[in-house]
């Protein structure tokens, strides 16, 4: 199979040219356009901030790699990209690549459920333009189920991977309704943001957001359909929150333990769960010998982190089982694609339904007139596979089209509802 | 008939082993093969503890509660037949195991030591004592319940306060669940065991004439109650709640544990039969 495949992604990247080679999808489009113009007879585009992949058929040549770099490298006008910042796959490893790409076991946070979506998304892309073909999608297909394999047989997506989420998952540990639950976020940063946007995906029924800065509080408030509080009522409306999630860049404690003692008290010793997700602390760690409070800070929650990522790195040969197996499956199918045996499925179909008839009408007619049928049949059905039989020849013979010969193939398989031939079973490495 | 109950006496330990072990295995892996198999497995062996029972009861002429071996066998039942229901309406799975443990220790027990009994004292064939027992019965598989709950509450507890983030904190419903359910338990078994007593009392001077009220079953018994009955108001008038109140009803069972045993070792007592 000449599928191939050029990556740029956080293994091979830095950040800044990972971002200056991000693709919009209107980007892709226009890309897509040009790469079919000169280089590929079908293909995706997959861009994710994390990864820019290309994965096509090639039209004429092989050996485009180079070509589809420049291609994106000119398309996007980036500077100081060298060769090591690609990598390029052909064949087998191109498909192993796009399966591990699905899968989630290639993601900078393993087991990211996301990127299954951004693979579903490029292709959708690539279909709506037309750039698919029926073989190039039975593949895609197959890393779609990968994919969803993964994450329905495996582990690779269970548990807290960032902070912030870990935060969640003790907080949803402590409390059964969270829509029932108020939580403030001090600090309206990237951290703060973050814990905000998953407390509300978890349902939050209240949450406040407080911030030195008004119009920081104000804006993430708005972003979270939440309240906005002064950082100056802070202390005393503090007794309000059943969850306080902690994350500025102040330099000494914002709550001391005698805030949250007095806090304690004005809720009637009520749980409060305090998440101190900042560097240095916020909240004074005394706090958590304190009854019914849950104190938590960056160690602890990274405890949970790193548990559930030595969990999913646990998966990663159960994945890549699953990824042999589609690889085993689908190359059985794609072997199978072969002209010789088709036209032999084809032919045999043909002899099938003439004999079937032939045979209807063996005792309504004379002994002499039902050997002329039998030859006439035989004659027609010569005829009618003559033309077809040649052009699937003519077609396997050139090499370069290997690609629109198995579309044909599949083509006539389906119309035909012809059996797949997997005489020719192999297993890949 | 003697020998299908003998022979179901020697599978039903068998049956509740194979649950107990389906729910220890889903309970440590997750995502495991046996998630939903193992409440037909829970299902199976309460379809045969009921056989078991009725087999008993028509065989020997009266329900089998008249020694501590029989009523160990209702309170297996009791308890993993209270669990069963509290699994299907809540469908919180992660605490089976531990409740499941003292059904199959109370049923292994019965098997070994429980006797084909025919003839039983006159005074056990009353309907108001079978009353009498059952209530109890149920309502001590509903503190046991709420106890179980309650230890689980102090042990996640820990483990979130300690940051022991293992198997505990993974498996376990949240505190609030936990509390909830000791606290719903706690409230079903108290008003079954306000049943029991209250059939007791009106039972007790037709069955013993001679009973003294400083009996030590009933001293402990209204200790039992009264521990309850004040937890119940803390949590209600109140508004205690986490610890405290699941300390109320550990501490409860503890009680009624030990007026068990009283009632059991001192000679002394009426609610001594055999």
């Amino acid at each position: 199979m000449n599928l191939i495949a050029i990556s740029i992604n956080h293994k091979t990247a830095p950040i800044d040219l990972r971002e200056a080679l991000h693709l919009n999808k209107d980007e892709i489009v226009e890309l897509i356009t040009l790469l079919r113009e000169n280089y590929l007879a079908e293909g995706i585009i997959l861009s994710t901030c994390n990864r820019t992949e290309i994965f096509g058929l090639p039209k004429d040549s092989l050996l485009i790699h180079e070509q589809i770099k420049e291609t994106l490298i000119k398309y996007k006008t980036v500077t100081g990209i060298k060769k090591e910042h690609f990598v390029s796959y052909f064949s087998c490893s191109a498909v192993k690549h796009l399966f591990r790409v699905a899968s989630g076991i290639d993601s900078m946070i393993l087991g990211d459920s996301q990127i299954l979506g951004q693979v579903k998304e490029a292709i959708q892309i690539s279909e709506d333009l037309k750039f698919i073909n029926k073989m190039f999608k039975r593949l895609l297909d197959t890393s779609i189920r990968v994919g969803k394999r993964s994450i329905k047989e495996t582990l690779i997506s269970e548990g807290a991977v960032s902070i912030s989420y870990a935060a969640v998952q003790v907080i949803s540990k402590i409390f059964a309704n969270l829509d029932k639950k108020s939580a403030l976020v001090i600090g309206a940063g990237e951290t703060g943001e973050l814990a905000a946007i998953h407390l509300r995906d978890k349902g939050i029924g209240k949450i406040t957001i407080s911030n030195r800065t008004k119009s920081k509080s104000d804006a993430l408030a708005d972003k979270v359909h939440g309240d906005s509080l002064s950082f100056s009522y802070l202390k005393e409306n503090l007794h309000n929150y059943d969850i306080v999630i902690s994350a500025t860049s102040s330099e000494g404690f914002i709550l001391s333990y005698d805030d949250i003692k007095l806090m304690m008290k004005k809720r009637r010793n009520a749980t409060v769960c305090l998440m101190d997700i900042a560097i240095p602390r916020d909240i004074d760690p005394q706090s958590s010998e304190l009854d019914n409070v849950f104190y938590n800070d960056i160690d602890s929650l990274k405890i949970i982190v790193d548990k559930n990522i030595k969990k999913r790195e646990s998966e990663i040969p159960i994945i890549e089982e699953i990824i042999m197996e589609e690889m085993v499956n689908f190359f059985n199918w794609f072997n199978s694609l072969d002209v010789i045996p088709t036209i032999k499925n084809l032919r045999a179909f043909f002899e099938e339904i003439r004999i079937d008839e032939i045979e209807k009408i063996k005792n309504k007619v004379s002994d002499e007139d039902f050997l002329k049928i039998e030859e006439m049949s035989k004659r027609m059905i010569g005829r009618l596979l003559h033309n077809p039989t040649v052009n699937l020849k003519q077609l396997a013979e050139n090499g370069a089209k290997f690609e629109e010969t198995a579309n044909s193939i599949v083509l006539l398989q389906e119309i035909f509802n012809l059996p797949n031939n997997n005489s020719n079973n192999q297993t890949i490495d | 008939m003697i020998s299908a109950i003998h022979g179901l006496n020697f599978v039903l330990p068998i049956f509740y082993f194979i649950t107990f072990i389906a729910y220890v295995y889903d309970f440590v892996k997750e995502k495991s093969p046996l998630q939903n198999s193992k409440r037909l497995f829970l299902f199976l062996t309460l379809v045969i503890h009921v056989f078991y029972l009725f087999a008993r009861t028509i065989e020997f002429n009266h329900p089998p509660i008249t020694n501590k071996f029989e009523i160990f066998t209702v309170l297996a039942f009791s308890l993993a037949f209270s669990y069963f229901l509290l699994e299907l309406i809540t469908d919180i799975r992660g605490t089976g195991v531990f409740i499941l443990l003292l059904a199959i220790l109370f049923q292994f027990i019965s098997t070994f030591y429980i006797k084909d009994l025919i003839d039983v004292k006159e005074v056990l064939r009353d309907r108001l004592l079978g009353l009498h027992v059952m209530s109890a019965l149920l309502g001590y598989s509903g503190i046991t319940i709420s106890a179980v709950h309650g230890i689980l509450f102090l042990m996640l507890y820990k483990s979130i306060k300690f940051k022991k983030y293992g198997l505990i904190f993974n498996r376990l419903p949240n505190l609030e669940i936990l509390e909830k359910l000791s606290f719903y338990a706690m409230v079903i078994g108290f008003f079954l065991l306000t049943i029991s007593i209250t059939i007791g009392i009106v039972w007790l001077p037709q069955a013993f004439p001679k009973f003294s009220y400083a009996d030590p079953k009933l001293i402990t018994t209204a200790v039992v109650w009264l521990v309850y009955g004040v937890g119940l108001i803390l949590k209600t008038f109140l508004n205690w709640y986490g610890r405290k109140i699941v300390v109320f009803s550990i501490v409860g069972f503890l009680t009624a544990m030990v007026s068990l045993l009283l009632s059991n070792l001192l000679s002394n007592s009426f609610h001594t039969f055999y």
